[in-house]
């Protein structure tokens, strides 16, 4: 796409909440569409209706890749969950979507044929992936950190041979949601983060996380470069600035960051073809300790302060918005005190 | 003569070969393994608990120094066990019901392991009964359970109800994770929260010596 189209979808003032789980879970059968392409694709258009946003994004389901991967390498399903590797695998899995990962790409199809939304493809990042498929993932990243090597240490040749093989499961997804008609790829990397990397290492190097984390997501950026899609990028982890710099060097089309970030201060360090958005306190919306006057409270402080420094911006949650049983009512609330918020500086947005 | 002060630096700087290289002098120069363990490991286990409260190490440094720690547990243990050497509180931990996260779970219990409980991990996805058979099996002071993930906080509650339901309806029960507050724990029903996995330690240690 055009990168005009995002940067006027922000200067119309677009807001919305990444909804899909949400509005998923007021289906009845809501376990079942998941597996149905065209219900899916109907639940997608739904979200982007009710939020009045032409941004079709998808279900975030974050667990479907490793199931894939594993289930291609042979690994039963019963052990899914629980399967780690303690050493290099010992040959790449063919690439092969499972159930729920080809009703994803049947969905972004069906969503294509409405031209009034932009269909969007999700995954996980290579590197949030890896974290998910070895035991201890912040071992031997901090051993690497240290300046060991995969010689040094069995931890790190795991960790390296796994996240090659993640990359290349996650870029063979890129394609087949492309394929089925994505103009943008959502890449979620929520554990590239201060969790996974240590500050303390940070501070004296970035070497590892631009190795793990930034080369992976150099190859996808180019691969999406290739095939004329766009990155949407999401991380909301505790980010510091060194990481977001790092990320803003990607030029993803929409960046979104969670609540550990001052947007208004980040958007210093990304470029301004790049919107940023989020990045209100969804993970905690299902909490009544957090009441609608403090999101109206942050949902204004962000839309004034964004304004203030002129940034392409779209007010949204740090990310997706939960269903949790019981507690629906309280996590629609905030959803729609942001939504409904007066913004004076901006004429509203026309779907 | 290798010194429990070189073992403690060494667990809290995470140079796991000399830890046990140390652990092993000191057991061959004749010092009990259980003094070994609350005058070597636990020190240093304690010293990088309170830098992580300060902000001064992070996640990974703590997860280094509990690697330490825990091979040198491994040449302790046997010997501990071989001496009839319990340790003073058992607690049991999982990720409760739904929720396969593990990494704070896992901290936590390698922390507990460090302030000399005798932890019993149950894994992810753990279900109420097996919180409330565990306690009971292994005469549990304390429950722990961890949850990353909004949606599967409820199982926390149907945990805690569980145990309230239950023979071990005095065991107490702690919770953590990344969305879990001190409210919802109060909410709940459960006895402590730990907001982060050194300050889990005191949450423990004040619940399990409470009785």
């Amino acid at each position: 796409m055009d990168r005009a189209f995002y940067l006027d979808l922000a200067k119309r003032g677009l807001r919305m909440p990444i909804g899909t789980h949400l509005v998923l879970h007021e289906h009845a059968d809501a376990a079942e569409i998941p597996r149905d392409g065209e219900r899916l694709g109907d639940v997608v258009i739904e979200t982007a209706e009710r939020f009045e946003t032409p941004l079709a994004f998808p279900l975030m389901d974050l667990t479907l890749e490793k199931r894939a991967l594993l289930r291609a390498l042979g690994v039963p399903d019963e052990e899914i969950d629980s399967h780690h590797f303690n050493a290099p695998p010992t040959c790449a899995p063919e690439f092969r979507m499972g159930r729920r990962m080809r009703a994803a790409c049947d969905a972004i199809t069906h969503v294509s044929a409405r031209r009034d939304l932009l269909p969007m493809g999700m995954e996980i990042g290579p590197f949030s992936l890896t974290t998910k498929l070895v035991n201890d993932p912040i071992t031997p990243v901090f051993l690497a950190g240290s300046g060991m090597g995969a010689d040094d240490e069995e931890e790190i040749a795991t960790l390296e041979a796994v996240l090659a093989v993640a990359t290349d499961f996650v870029l063979a997804y890129c394609d087949a949601q492309i394929d089925a008609g994505a103009k943008a790829i959502v890449i979620c990397e929520p554990a590239a983060n201060t969790v996974y990397f240590s500050p303390n290492q940070l501070r004296e190097s970035y070497a590892v996380f631009d190795r793990y984390v930034m080369d992976p997501m150099r190859r996808i950026r180019a691969r999406l470069d290739e095939r004329g899609a766009d990155l949407v990028f999401h991380d909301c982890g505790e980010l510091d600035a060194g990481m977001v710099e790092r990320f803003a060097t990607l030029d993803a089309a929409i960046m979104s960051l969670g609540g550990s970030r001052c947007l208004w201060e980040d958007a210093a360090r990304v470029p301004d073809s790049t919107v940023l958005y989020g990045n209100l306190p969804s993970k905690n919306f299902v909490s009544s300790t957090l009441t609608v006057a403090e999101v109206e409270r942050l949902s204004g402080e962000l839309l004034e302060r964004m304004d203030a420094c002129g940034h392409p911006f779209i007010l949204g949650s740090e990310c997706d918005s939960l269903h949790v049983p019981g507690s629906e009512g309280e996590t629609l609330a905030k959803i729609d005190a942001f939504m409904k918020l007066p913004s004076p500086s901006t004429p509203t947005l026309t779907p | 003569m290798s010194t429990l002060t070189e073992l403690s630096q060494a667990v809290e700087s995470g140079k796991r070969k000399d830890a046990t290289t140390i652990t092993q002098a000191l057991l061959d120069g004749g010092m009990a393994p259980l003094d070994i363990v609350e005058q070597g490991l636990v020190p240093g286990m304690s010293s990088i608990g309170e830098k992580f409260k300060n902000n001064e190490v992070f996640v990974p440094e703590m997860l280094i120094a509990a690697r330490a720690m825990k091979e040198c547990m491994a040449i302790l243990e046997p010997l501990l066990a071989e001496a009839g050497v319990k340790p003073k509180h058992t607690a049991v931990i999982g990720t409760v019901q739904g929720d396969l996260h593990d990494i704070g779970k896992n901290l936590v219990a390698m922390m507990l392991k460090g302030a000399n409980f005798g932890v019993v991990d149950l894994g992810t996805n753990v279900s109420p009964d097996q919180f409330v058979a565990a306690a009971r099996e292994h005469e549990a002071k304390l429950v722990c359970l961890s949850a990353l993930l909004t949606t599967t906080m409820p199982a926390m509650k149907t945990t805690v109800d569980a145990i309230r339901g239950s023979d071990v309806a005095s065991v107490r029960v702690m919770i953590g994770g990344a969305p879990v507050t001190q409210d919802y724990c109060n909410e709940i029903g459960a006895d402590g929260y730990g907001p982060d996995a050194a300050s889990a330690v005191d949450v423990a240690l004040q619940l399990a010596e409470a009785g």
